[in-house]
Parts: C-alpha cells; sequence; structure tokens
C-alpha cells in the first residue's frame, strides 16, 4: 500500500516510529570516493537492513553542507544517491543529518507517510573545516576576528575548569576512553582507532601520558579535539503498521523513537553559562528522558573532551550508563553527519547488543549552541502503555 | 587533510578557491558600536522586558538573546577596562586572526557591561592570562568604520608599541581633532575566501583522459539504459554502482534540445561581458543529454531549440584537463571550445520531447 494515496487506510496520527534500518560508512580523514558515492553505499546498505526497496520509501530527508563541500546545491547530487526519478517528495536541512531525522520523524508522525529514509553526509577533509565552521559564527563580531571552533571550544573548557567543575585530567581521562573504545570500533577513523590500541598500562598511565602533550589551544591538547573526518550515515524510518510488518516478515528488529526534541541558545559565547547546556537539558526533558527506566547507553556528540562532561551534567546521567562506546566524536567527527551516527550507535545498542534504552545527542553551532536529544526503546510507548 | 592528500595522491587532486565579497547592513545597534568605536569609545545596549530587564549587553544586540525582547536600542559607554572571564592562547596565528603574533581569545567582560564579549588580547606570553586579569582596549589609530576598529585588549598598565593602534584616550583626542561622525556605520564589507581540495574521482580521470584524447566519453546503465555523460561510477535512477565496464564513447555531433541566454551582471572574477548563450545537446543515436553548453559561431538570435549541432574541438596542443572535476556535469571547456551549426535541416520535436534539460 502506497502512502501516496491519500488517506491510506491504516494510517494514524500519530503512530509510533521506530528505526528499522541503519548504516555507517567508515571513516577515514581523507575518503577517495566522491560524497555522493559515500551516500549511495550507506543509502544502499540501510535499506538492505530495513527490508524496504528504494521505491517503497515515501519520504526522504537529508542533512550536508554546501559550505563543506563547497559548491552550490551539493544536497541536489547528494540525491543522486537516491534514486530521484520518478520524483520523489524529498527534504533537505543545511545541518548534521539528526535533524533532518527529526523533520522525517514528525513528518511520518503528522504526514501520510509511513516510510522514510535519512541520510547526513560530510567530506570535512575537502574545505578548510575550522574556516568553514569559523565562517558560521556572528558575521559582525566574531568571524572578524577569526573566532576558530577550537578557540572557541578552549573557552568553554576554561570557563568549565575555572567554575571548578572539571580538572584537565577530567578532560584526558575522556579522551582517553575515546581513543579505548575507538580501537575496538571498526568504523573509526584509524588514526585515532591506532592510538588506542597502542595504549599500553592502565587507564591512569594513559592519562599521565596524554597530559604530557601540548596545549593546541590551552586548555585543550590535540586528543581533546576530534579529527577531522569524511564519512556519512543512513536511517530507515518506518511508522508501526510498517515496523510490525517488517518485524514479522522480514526479522527486523525496530527501534522505537519514544523522544526527540532538539532546543537553541544563544550564539555569543559570553551571553550564556558556558559551564552548564541549558539547551540539551530542556531537550531531554521533553524527550522524556524522566519517563522511562533508566538510560543504559548514552552517545554524545561531544567534539572536545569537556564538552561530554557538560553534557553528562546536563542530562543527569547515572553512573551506570554506558557513555559513548563507540568512541564517539572524538573516534570519528564526520561533520554534518555526527549527530545521526549517534542515533545509530544507539539504535545499534539495542538491536544488536541488547540495550533496553538508549540515548542520542546531536550539537550545532559553536560551545554546544543547539542540541537534539533522542531516546530509543526497544518498546513503543504503546507497548509500554 | 589536503596537505598530505596533495602529497599522497599527487597530481590527482583538483583545488577549487571559492570567494565572496560580502557587503552586510549594520542596521542601528551594530552600525552605533562601530561609529562609537572611532571615539575610542566601546558601547553595550540595555535589555528591556521583565527577565533580564536593564541588564547591559555588550557586545550590544537588538534584541536580549535570552528573551527575544528588543533592547532599547540606546547606547551606553562601557569600559574601556574590562575583565577576563575565559582565554585559550593561540599560539600559531593564521591570516584570519586578528594579530599575527601569539596572542590570547577571551570573554572580556567590560565595566558596566553585564555580558562578556569575545575579543582577542595582546598579553606578550600565555603567562600572563589568568581569569580576573584587568585589560584595557586597543582602537586602530586610523578607523576603518569596521568591527574591528577595537584592535584588541592588553593587559592594564601596558606600554603600547604598536604604531597601529592607540588607547582610548588618545583616538577620542584624535577623532574630535578630525571631526569624525557620529552616525551609525551604514554597511562592513567582509572578504570571504575558501580553498577546497579532492581527489579526483576515477570516473573523473577516465573522462578527462578521453576528452584530451578528442572523444566524449558516457557510461551507459544496464537497468535503466540511461546514458550519463560524464561517467559517474552510479546510476542516479536506479541507485546502483557502475564501473569502466559501462564507459561508453560517445558521438560529437547532436540537437540543440533547450537553451537559455545569460545576461551577466558584473561581479568579482566575472569574465563574461556580453550576453551569451548556453545550449543543452542531445547526442545522435544515444540517450545522452549535455547542459550549459557554449555555441561557437552562432548568433545569439539564431540559436533554437531543433537546431543541428557538432563540437568544434580544441586543437590537441592546446587541451588541458584543469575544469574537469568531480562535480562536472558534463563540462567540456578545455577540450570543447563549443558546438557549431552544421547546417542540416533542423530536427522535429518530437524526436526528443522528453530530453529538454
Amino acid at each position: 500500500m502506497s502512502a501516496d494515496e491519500p488517506g491510506a487506510p491504516g494510517k494514524t496520527f500519530g503512530e509510533p516510529v521506530a528505526i528499522v534500518g541503519y548504516a555507517v560508512s567508515p571513516m577515514s580523514e581523507f575518503a577517495e570516493q566522491t560524497e555522493v558515492q559515500l551516500c549511495l553505499d550507506v543509502v544502499t546498505a540501510a535499506l538492505a537492513s530495513s527490508g524496504l526497496g528504494r521505491k517503497e520509501i515515501d519520504f526522504t530527508c537529508s542533512g550536508s553542507s554546501d559550505y563543506l563541500s563547497g559548491g552550490t546545491f551539493t544536497f541536489v547530487a547528494n540525491l543522486d544517491a537516491v534514486g530521484a526519478w520518478p520524483p520523489i517528495r524529498e527534504s533537505h536541512v543545511e545541518m548534521d543529518g539528526a535533524w533532518a531525522l527529526h523533520e522525517a520523524w514528525v513528518r511520518l508522525l503528522i504526514g501520510e507517510e509511513r516510510t522514510a529514509l535519512v541520510f547526513g553526509s560530510g567530506k570535512a577533509s575537502t574545505g578548510e573545516l575550522s574556516r568553514v565552521l569559523t565562517l558560521q559564527t556572528d558575521p559582525y563580531y566574531l568571524a572578524p576576528l577569526g573566532t576558530d571552533p577550537l578557540s572557541l571550544a578552549a573557552l568553554q573548557a576554561r570557563a568549565l575548569l575555572e567554575a571548578g567543575k572539571a580538572t584537565e585530567r577530567d578532560l584526558a581521562a575522556v579522551a582517553a576512553r575515546a581513543r579505548r573504545a575507538a580501537a575496538t570500533n571498526p568504523l573509526a577513523v584509524p588514526a585515532v582507532a591506532a592510538a588506542g590500541a597502542a595504549a599500553v598500562g592502565d587507564l591512569d598511565a594513559e592519562i599521565d601520558a596524554l597530559l604530557a602533550a601540548e596545549y593546541v589551544r590551552s586548555p585543550l591538547r590535540a586528543h581533546d579535539t576530534p579529527p577531522v573526518t569524511d564519512g556519512a550515515c543512513a536511517v530507515v524510518l518506518a511508522t508501526a503498521t510498517v515496523a510490525r510488518r517488517l518485524a514479522a516478515e522480514q526479522g527486523i528488529t525496530p527501534v522505537w523513537i519514544t523522544g526527540l526534541e532538539h532546543f537553541v541558545e544563544p550564539h555569543q559565547p559570553g551571553m550564556r553559562d558556558l559551564t552548564d547546556s541549558v539547551s540539551t537539558r530542556r531537550a531531554g526533558e521533553a524527550a522524556g528522558l524522566a519517563d522511562g527506566g533508566p538510560v543504559e547507553v548514552a552517545e554524545l556528540s561531544a567534539l572536545h573532551s569537556h564538552e561530554e562532561i557538560i553534557l553528562r551534567g546536563a542530562l543527569g546521567l547515572p553512573d551506570t550508563c554506558e557513555v559513548n562506546p563507540s568512541g564517539g566524536a572524538l573516534a570519528a567527527n564526520p561533520t554534518m553527519a555526527t549527530g545521526l551516527v549517534r542515533v545509530v550507535e544507539a539504535a545499534r545498542a539495542i538491536r544488536e547488543r541488547g540495550a533496553r534504552r538508549t540515548l542520542a545527542h546531536a550539537t550545532s553551532g559553536p560551545c554546544l549552541q543547539q542540541n537534539l536529544v533522542c531516546v530509543l526503546d526497544e518498546a513503543s510507548t504503546e507497548e509500554a502503555r | 587533510m589536503p596537505v598530505s592528500a596533495e602529497t599522497k595522491y599527487g597530481p590527482s587532486v583538483t583545488t577549487n578557491t571559492v570567494e565572496f565579497p560580502y557587503r552586510r547592513s549594520l542596521g542601528p545597534v551594530v552600525g552605533g558600536f562601530v561609529a562609537a568605536l572611532a571615539r575610542g569609545q566601546i558601547t553595550g545596549v540595555r535589555s528591556t522586558g521583565v527577565r533580564g530587564g536593564g541588564r547591559v549587553l555588550c557586545p550590544p544586540l537588538e534584541y536580549d538573546p535570552d528573551t527575544g525582547a528588543a533592547t532599547d536600542g540606546e547606547l551606553v559607554d562601557v569600559g574601556p577596562e574590562g575583565t577576563v572571564r575565559s582565554w585559550t592562547w593561540v599560539a600559531a596565528p593564521d591570516a584570519r586572526h586578528p594579530l599575527d603574533r601569539p596572542f590570547a581569545f577571551a570573554l572580556i567582560q567590560l565595566d558596566g557591561a553585564d555580558t562578556a564579549m569575545v575579543h582577542a588580547v595582546d598579553a606578550g606570553g600565555e603567562d600572563a592570562l589568568r581569569a580576573g586579569l584587568r585589560v584595557t582596549a586597543r582602537f586602530r589609530a586610523q578607523p576603518k568604520g569596521r568591527t574591528d576598529d577595537l584592535a584588541y585588549f592588553v593587559p592594564e598598565g601596558t606600554e603600547t608599541t604598536d604604531p597601529d593602534v592607540v588607547d582610548a584616550a588618545a583616538a577620542a583626542a584624535g577623532a574630535a581633532a578630525a571631526g569624525v561622525s557620529t552616525e551609525p556605520v551604514q554597511t562592513m564589507e567582509f572578504w570571504s575566501s575558501l580553498t577546497y581540495k579532492e581527489a579526483v574521482s576515477p570516473a573523473t580521470a577516465r573522462y578527462a583522459r578521453s576528452m584530451l584524447a578528442g572523444t566524449l566519453l558516457g557510461q551507459k546503465c544496464p537497468t535503466c539504459a540511461k546514458v550519463f555523460v560524464p561517467p559517474r561510477d552510479f546510476c542516479s535512477i536506479d541507485g546502483i554502482r557502475l564501473d569502466e565496464g559501462h564507459d561508453l564513447a560517445l558521438p560529437d555531433r547532436g540537437v540543440i534540445t533547450n537553451f537559455t541566454i545569460v545576461t551577466p551582471v558584473p561581479y568579482p572574477g566575472q569574465k563574461e561581458t556580453e550576453p551569451f548563450v548556453r545550449v543543452s545537446v542531445l547526442l545522435d543515436d544515444v540517450e545522452a543529454l549535455m547542459g550549459l553548453q557554449p555555441v561557437v559561431d552562432i548568433p545569439n538570435e539564431e540559436v533554437r531549440v531543433g537546431m543541428r549541432v557538432e563540437a568544434v574541438w580544441l586543437p590537441e596542443s592546446e587541451r588541458n584537463a584543469e575544469e574537469f572535476g568531480n562535480r562536472g556535469w558534463g563540462s567540456t571547456t578545455g577540450a570543447i571550445s563549443g558546438w557549431r551549426a552544421t547546417g542540416e535541416p533542423d530536427l522535429p520535436v518530437e524526436r526528443y520531447i522528453d530530453r529538454v534539460f
């Protein structure tokens, strides 16, 4: 049954939405493939893992950045990965693919569509990432000063240290754990995974070794910052009727989205409390984080070590919660896909490792300006009732 | 990273620089802030409304970012002294940074302001920085009507040796003597330049080689039978991968199925000055369409749909592959100078009705 037919029977407003397929590309510091080829491979693989064909997708939404790729309307070229003929229903956000997921999720909740394909992609190696991100800052007061992303992140890290909420050792501990996790993640940037695999001795000794490194922007050292990364990620969504059919007929394990919300804060870094993430906390509350069992795995888009500490605090994650078992953004940071990869990793924890409730976080803008929280569950909200 | 890529991949990396000359309207608040800088004065603005009402925002904005309420628009004097709240050290500045010597970026709360602004501190060395450090502003000695007329800050009590900047008192005296305007500055220019590098894809490399040898190259999808120019190693209709085995040499004759006449507007880097034509060419014998092609020796007013054309190849010695990037929608620049009329009778529209692009 195609949702192109108005009033397709069985489509109820607000039907729960599940992740039924996903795929993440290998992550590299310089991909030889074009961006659309990266997209083609993850779209094909995500569809295969969902049991749905290209022509069974009712809505497509992608996240990417023309500034990153250096061309006008490059997101249109990326549609070549989808097979957009005859014409399809499609949208694009100039944001991380996690925000494309948000748009597709809303669309499935309120529209006629039952299935959606979401993808995010970026080749950060193509342009000068630091300069590109400087240009996304306020064009009057910040960009003319050359406020590069590393400097802005370092101002936030210093604020956290000055407030007594973290030490440089705490930052190094986050980095050390991320590198060790990267060593077991086949999709991590190879250089980070190799660094994690090469770490010898206990965690304390490794932290000592990391703290001996020079600052790149004090108090941040190279291991506190993400690798320049090329990569792509795709997710397939379905409403409950389709998801349960795929489960029954094809053995697909649906992972249910039980909450998804995002909030934004003032852009000027000096006009908010950099030691907290109010928008993350609000997004978590709005996504119903407190309304279910404990979150067992949290995948956080902490691009710099100190951000993980701020986000843990803002979300009030329990000590039992495993944070960034994939290595997180310190292991691979495919700009415009990093947040969507977190969603996939959080879904993977349920579908492949038996977790019951997990969380994914995405961020945008300098110093955690805008934040999205997605809560995933092995059971839909209907089943929970 | 581009640098390592260049050594790793040798000449098969394409480079492309994109530049935007922005001219931004400043409005009364930012424009007023900039105008005051010429007098050695930093300003903030008072927010209104219940929540956060009455606090002084610096840098000044049109609205209070906490509430969305409009600020009162009255600029109030703050600084020039202030206190460092957070900082980081830029040991190796690059061209976009405000100083060419090591400096600090800092969050500075100016005296009289309730918020902090990001700015640079010329402190000599990292050891001089700490939260709570008192700093004072330095202004451009020859103001340009830009936000960066506020040049940077220095620790209080520092002697200034940089001849390009002055302290607040000297800037005020200079402005009074010169009769500097107090009207808000209207616009500010900002030149953006970004360079992109990427590996030339195998499909693009094959296309470039073929074009240099004088043969148009396409790729045929075994599923839908469509022919794409240039090859891209996938079919955008079926979403499947293709490879060299699907490459197809194409005829260099065809029919114009669509055209447009572009009247150039002047912008930096614009090479065309007179109206010019771009045509879509459907090649003979195959279902391959090439868009945005130039014409040779056809007056603009004579270009029409249905006109039979053939490629005009550059002499082999003059051909180059500089324009063949991964994103080409069938660019022939560097191998073909354009398409000229063959003089054969026009082809009726029924033959190519769905092939107009």
